[in-house]
């Protein structure tokens, strides 16, 4: 049989290829350099200079941009890819491979697409700042792009399980990918802000510290502002953390745990899925 | 070789195969026939190893393994019903792709693709393909490794002419070697030409394995053939019911039901009695009318 790294290898470059191929990468590339130029941009325009700011004013005004876009990017691109049409599907696992490897291996072509996309766009834009102002702060940009690199990866964990539970049924996939998105982008930080300004302090807190590392978006926040070291832009959750692990260190290891989580887990229950799954 | 024991699947409650036991012999052609939605598909796709059984199981090839194993789907090649593939490929990139999957020899691409008629067509993408190009794509990506078993769910479908050929070349090509060839169709023509067995699905419940020729003759027997006369003729249906009981009349014309070979006698009896014939048609037995007697036969 084909050993498993060669069909997760395989796998992993036909669906490169085919996302190499679809528009969709090449507007993926072209919206994050135009949003990195833009913000770069922005900065000095909003106060009334002109030009571009450097590397590190980029990364930190880019966080939130980042943990709108990619996480919706990642979800819908991620989720359509892995949800063949029924014909496909069926060819496709009546192969002599473990359903499991071909999954994991077109996700892993997936996310080497997406990274790429994400790579281009803020390398292009990265070259119009370097001209611009200089590589003062340029391993905070690259924090920012790798952070967004392994949220990409999350993202695709979930849409890979969503793709799983709903086998061949794209337009549900879309829905719940959606559904997702502003669960944990919008939705959550809402009801957990609201639910914690009825509490007292302490349970306050814990709540605050528990949704940091609950909630990939908050974590990948909290993970990217501190590889960026823009800690002044810390919320009340981030804070509450910071404060309960007494440090930058014990943090960024619970947001990495946190993140790896939030990565095997879907992956693990999609795998699993999907080996019980009808095609 | 492939075994059904007992299989049974359901869906949200509704019995898609109900026990389905059923031998499909190392060497042979089988076709499963039956109306839309009588679980031919189903079967097909739970030897793939594509459907859980809710009971029973299905065992093939020469270890006789359990369909869902993954060594089992090395035994065997399956061809859905409908088949695509990724647009932005081309043939040839979707051909290699499953030939690694199956490890097969790095010719057989140019081997698969040829026998499909799509050698020409090899490096343009999928997108640029008619229904029958796609088909036979799919077959060249069914016929890649050198599997004992071949499981095809209405191959014929959307076949064109050139299509056809090529899977009538394929299945003889296959019986020749020994393989096994189970596949599913409407097209009676499929049948005839290919298959050594039918087997009859309906509503979920297998209800007659027949040899090809038992087919054919029970098809034959339900042939109605319908003979326009200028006028009745009195005493002429008396006469026509000795050789066939269930003759009418309807209108001016005689609808004679039966087998073939009564025919030429009913139209001497016709000329006898004088009757001026106006129009005259054959139509050999329909396979929806088969299968309600076979479901009456059944229940």
């Amino acid at each position: 049989m084909t050993s498993l790294r060669s069909v997760l290898w395989l796998c992993a470059r036909y669906e490169l290829v085919l996302a190499v191929r679809s528009r969709w990468l090449q507007t993926f590339a072209v919206v994050f350099a135009g949003l990195a130029l833009a913000v770069a941009g922005a900065g000095y325009i909003l106060s009334g200079g002109h030009g571009v700011q450097d590397f590190s004013r980029t990364a930190v005004s880019l966080v939130q941009i980042v943990l709108l876009l990619v996480p919706l990017a990642s979800l819908v691109f991620g989720g359509l890819a892995l949800t063949p049409e029924r014909g496909a599907a069926e060819l496709l696992y009546s192969q002599p491979v473990p359903r499991g490897a071909i999954l994991i291996g077109r996700m892993l072509g997936v996310w080497l697409a997406l990274a790429a996309a994400e790579l281009i766009g803020f390398g292009m834009a990265g070259l119009v700042v370097q001209t611009q102002a200089g590589l003062d702060g340029l391993w905070r940009y690259g924090a920012l792009v790798l952070t967004a690199i392994a949220m990409t990866g999350v993202f695709l964990a979930i849409a890979t399980l969503l793709a799983s539970v709903n086998a061949g049924r794209r337009t549900r996939v879309l829905a719940a990918a959606l559904v997702v998105w502003f669960m944990t982008v919008v939705l959550f930080d809402v009801v957990v802000l609201g639910v914690a300004s009825m509490l007292r302090s302490g349970p306050a807190s814990r709540l605050l510290i528990s949704a940091t590392l609950v909630n990939p978006v908050d974590a990948a926040r909290m993970g990217a502002l501190l590889a960026i070291e823009g800690t002044a832009a810390f919320g009340a959750a981030s804070l509450a953390l910071l404060r309960f692990t007494g440090g930058a260190g014990m943090a960024a290891t619970l947001v990495v745990l946190s993140l790896a989580a939030w990565f095997v887990a879907p992956l693990w229950l999609a795998v699993r899925a999907l080996s019980r799954a009808d095609i | 070789m492939i075994r059904y024991r007992a299989f049974t699947k359901r869906y949200d409650g509704r019995t898609a195969v109900d026990s389905l036991t059923l031998e499909v012999p190392a060497g042979s052609v089988v076709a499963l026939l039956g109306p839309n939605g009588s679980g031919k598909t189903t079967s097909i796709k739970a030897a793939a190893g594509l459907l859980r059984p809710d009971s029973g199981d299905v065992v093939l090839g020469a270890e006789r393994l359990n369909a869902l194993d993954p060594r089992a789907r090395r035994a065997c090649s399956f061809l859905p019903q409908r088949v695509s593939f990724p647009e932005t490929l081309t043939g040839r990139e979707v051909v290699d792709f499953y030939r690694r999957l199956r490890e097969a020899p790095a010719d057989a691409a140019d081997r698969v693709l040829k026998f499909a008629s799509l050698n020409g067509a090899g490096e343009r993408p999928v997108g640029t393909y008619s229904g029958g190009m796609v088909q036979r794509l799919g077959l060249a990506v069914a016929t890649l490794g050198t599997t004992d078993v071949l499981l095809l769910d209405e191959p014929t479908a959307a076949l064109d002419p050139d299509g056809l050929c090529a899977f009538y070349g394929l299945v003889e090509a296959r019986r020749r070697a020994g393989g096994t060839v189970f596949f599913s169709s409407h097209q009676l023509g499929d049948i005839e030409r290919l298959a050594d067995r039918v087997a009859v699905i309906v509503e979920g419940k297998l209800v007659a394995v027949l040899s090809e020729r038992e087919l054919a003759a029970r098809l034959a027997d339900r042939g109605v053939m319908r003979v326009r006369l200028a006028a009745r003729v009195g005493g002429l249906l008396e006469r026509i019911r000795e050789r066939s009981p269930e003759a009418v009349w309807f209108g001016d014309e005689l609808v004679v039901p039966g087998s073939a070979s009564t025919r030429p006698a009913v139209l001497d009896l016709v000329r006898a009695a004088g009757a001026e014939i106006r129009g005259l048609t054959a139509q050999e037995g329909r396979l929806d009318a088969f299968y309600r007697e076979l479901i009456g036969a059944e229940s």
